[in-house]
């Protein structure tokens, strides 16, 4: 009872005056605890021009358990997995950080600011996250080229990704299969 | 953490033999492998000298005929998983045992699997929780359970826990989630205001709750909004309590309902950090250097006490205190279970000053236990609600000839509820004037003029109100059948005044112990002293102890 009032609540926030960059939905009218985002690259980074899915599950327990984000889009971040789950390395949803007091809205904040701020220091994807700090310009054509292939047209955000179906295939051999690919 | 592969040490381990005729031994396999793999490990480039390190004894150094491989005959280690080095084992005497060559061996086995399985087991450890058992706030129960509890445990532990219940009659578990101790303190902060059946209490603290709101926002720099919420459950839950401040037990149900349902449990518990996270915000100045310094107060607030699942510490707990409890006049008290010396769990109040005064002066008082990382919550024994009433002095000169009809009496009232005190181990004889009831056939012992034995033990004669209904249709007490001793002092005229009996005044311990005391006919076990000449040179250490006693 309680979560679903505060969701609601929240929901409220995000959709009344959403912030820039930020587009909040459910998917299903009766079902307050999955979201669906639609993010926006920030402008003047590799992923500018692109629009990612986010996929926000909120546990029953909720706020008392962090919300679950991924994203249903991919990209070629140091700090999202390189594969179909997507998952997001934030700090403030990490069970041990977690503060029933934050709010969805700066949770939604926290992620667009991941794109426009990679943190390599604590990453997911150790061999980009390395192509991030050593290479620059490598990762920002490879981040871009990943954009120009997943994160244009309508957001999808069913699990079931038809398309890069194959290179997950390629990424689940070597930690960097899906980024030669998007190389290639 | 430890989990190598077995062959590998079992390899090294083998091969050895000690000289004596010891018989087939079979080794556990683990104490070995252990030692096995860090002796090698340690004598890894030394060789030969393994062995010697291994054993840490001079029957293995180098050039020893006496050590050698095994003989499988009669004097062989038998390896459980290696039967085959054993029994191939050569007969030379040499110290060229098969496992110099190898030394390092088990330390390369080791570390291949080990350094996977590390990872495995971090990522478990990472995502491993504890399910936490049994409700968030259990029913009371006898703090007895305590003392089975560590039974078996360490001898402070079962000191203390088992004078525990003679303090604390009962026991309230609550889930260790890492919420426990502001579950308990918010558990029994309601148990509090339902049991002061003050309704302009719980009101006042409703309208304290409101303005805090504003603290909260204003110092705590929490959004109202997300705040809200939270304290929105507190209030409901004072609302109810407050409709049904006349029905005690229904409200206690109502609270145990809310506290048990995680919504409005955690809800009221996130409230209360709230309070103490602002609180310490607030005041800052008082409490900042009992924050870490590496953490700084805005770091522990929003580590510690904002986060859900943080256990109380002795800040938190300070800051809870001050702003939930003292406020409303109530006081903590903690008993702490550890292995600190003593027979007694040590007590803490909260706030501070609590500890000075006397328990008479503290009002309501919370009572908690804590064992290391866990809060429950403790009970005094309930007041009992039997109430008596205190004769101090009897209406004296009783009649002598009355006594035979009032000795007759006793047996029909119901005195069944007076055995409950310490003494009264049966119907007392010299009750029976008090209670005007009508004569009953009971007649054991026909009471001559000179039953003026009739006690005056009782020097608080205690009579029970209401008094039970009088004329007990069926009289039911035990048969008197308690032998009775007179003697000869009951009867000498000093005591008995011609037909008038004055109750002496006996209320000093030497009373008790006199012979004038009659409570010792009730013990079945009562002997009575003997005299014997010269046995006073060597008294025994009890009775030196037991007249020490008497005197004070």
């Amino acid at each position: 009872m309680s979560s679903q009032k505060r969701i609601a609540k929240e929901l409220v926030e995000c959709t009344a005056s959403p912030p820039t960059g930020i587009t909040v939905s459910l998917p299903n009218d009766s079902d307050v605890h999955k979201w669906h985002v639609v993010l926006d690259g920030p402008e003047g980074t590799a992923y500018a021009g692109g629009r990612f899915g986010l996929v926000v599950s909120l546990p029953i327990e909720y706020p008392f358990k962090a919300p679950a984000v991924t994203f249903a889009t991919r990209i070629y971040h140091p700090n999202v997995t390189n594969d179909s789950l997507g998952s997001i390395c934030l700090g403030l949803l990490k069970s041990e950080n977690w503060k029933p007091s934050t709010r969805l809205l700066s949770v939604l904040e926290a992620v667009r600011n991941l794109l426009a701020e990679p943190q390599p220091d604590d990453p997911l994807e150790a061999r980009i996250a390395d192509e991030y700090r050593r290479d620059r310009r490598e990762f920002d054509k490879n981040a871009r080229s990943y954009v120009a292939r997943y994160a244009k047209g309508p957001v999808k955000f069913d699990a079931p990704r038809g398309e890069p179906a194959a290179g997950e295939r390629e990424g689940n051999g070597g930690d960097g299969g899906g980024a030669s690919g998007g190389r290639a | 953490m430890f989990q190598p592969e077995p062959a590998a040490y079992l390899q090294v381990s083998t091969g050895y033999a000690i000289p004596h005729g010891l018989p087939d031994y079979t080794f556990d396999e683990t104490p070995l492998r252990l030692s096995d793999g860090r002796g090698s490990a340690e004598a890894g480039p030394g060789g030969n000298s393994a062995g010697a390190l291994l054993f840490g004894t001079p029957i293995f150094s180098t050039n020893n005929a006496n050590v050698g491989p095994a003989q499988p005959a009669s004097n062989s280690f038998n390896f459980h998983a290696t039967p085959s080095n054993t029994t191939s084992a050569p007969t030379t005497s040499t110290i060229s045992a098969p496992s110099h060559h190898r030394p390092s061996l088990p330390l390369l086995l080791k570390m291949e699997p080990n350094a996977h399985d590390l990872v495995a087991q971090e990522a478990a450890a990472r995502e491993y929780q504890i399910q936490p058992q049994g409700a968030l706030v259990s029913k009371k129960t006898l703090s007895t359970a305590i003392t089975e509890e560590y039974a078996k445990a360490d001898p402070v532990y079962v000191q203390k826990t088992s004078v525990l219940p003679q303090t604390y009659s009962h026991y309230r578990q609550i889930q260790g989630d890492g919420n426990c101790g502001w579950r308990a303190i918010g558990f029994g902060y309601f148990e509090m205001l339902i049991k002061s059946g003050s309704n302009a209490l719980v009101e006042s603290e409703r309208r304290r709750f409101e303005l805090l709101n504003d603290y909260i926002v204003r110092v705590g720099g929490m959004p109202s909004m997300v705040l809200q919420d939270f304290v929105d459950e507190t209030l409901a839950l004072l609302d109810t309590l407050a409709r049904l401040i006349d029905n005690p037990e229904q409200a206690a149900a109502e609270l145990f309902e809310a506290f048990n349902t995680q919504d409005i449990s955690n809800s009221i518990m996130y409230h209360f950090r709230l309070l103490a996270s602002s609180y310490l915000k607030g005041n800052s100045e008082l409490y900042g250097a009992f924050v870490t310094a590496d953490m700084g107060i805005e770091g522990y607030c929003q580590s510690v006490l904002e986060r859900h699942n943080v256990e109380i510490d002795h800040l938190g707990l300070t800051l809870l205190v001050n702003i939930l409890l003292k406020p409303a006049g109530f006081v903590l008290e903690v008993a702490y279970l550890d292995r600190s010396p003593g027979v007694e769990v040590n007590t803490y109040r909260f706030p501070d000053e609590a500890n000075e005064r006397h328990p008479s002066e503290l009002g309501p008082v919370i009572h908690l236990l804590y064992r290391p990382d866990h809060y429950d919550i403790l009970y005094h024994p309930e007041p009992v609600t039997l109430q008596v009433h205190r004769v101090s002095s009897f209406t004296q000169n009783y009649e002598i000839e009355s006594a035979p009809v009032a000795l007759h009496s006793f047996g029909a009232v119901d005195m069944q509820s007076l055995s409950l005190i310490p003494g009264f181990g049966g119907p007392p004889p010299g009750l029976g004037p008090m209670l005007d009831t009508s004569s009953s056939p009971l007649t054991t012992y026909s009471p001559s003029s000179a039953s003026s034995w009739v006690p005056s033990s009782f020097s608080e004669p205690i009579q029970q109100a209401p008094p039970p209904p009088m004329p007990v249709p069926t009289p039911a007490p035990a048969p008197q059948t308690h032998p009775l001793r007179f003697s000869e002092y009951c009867q000498l005229s000093e005591y008995v005044d011609n037909n008038t009996w004055r109750e002496p005044t006996f209320q000093t311990t030497t009373f008790k112990n006199s012979h004038f005391n009659v409570a010792h006919y009730n013990n079945p076990n009562f002997q009575p002293e003997e005299y014997k000449p010269g046995a006073e040179d060597h008294e025994s250490p009890p009775r030196a102890g037991g007249r020490k006693r008497g005197s004070i």
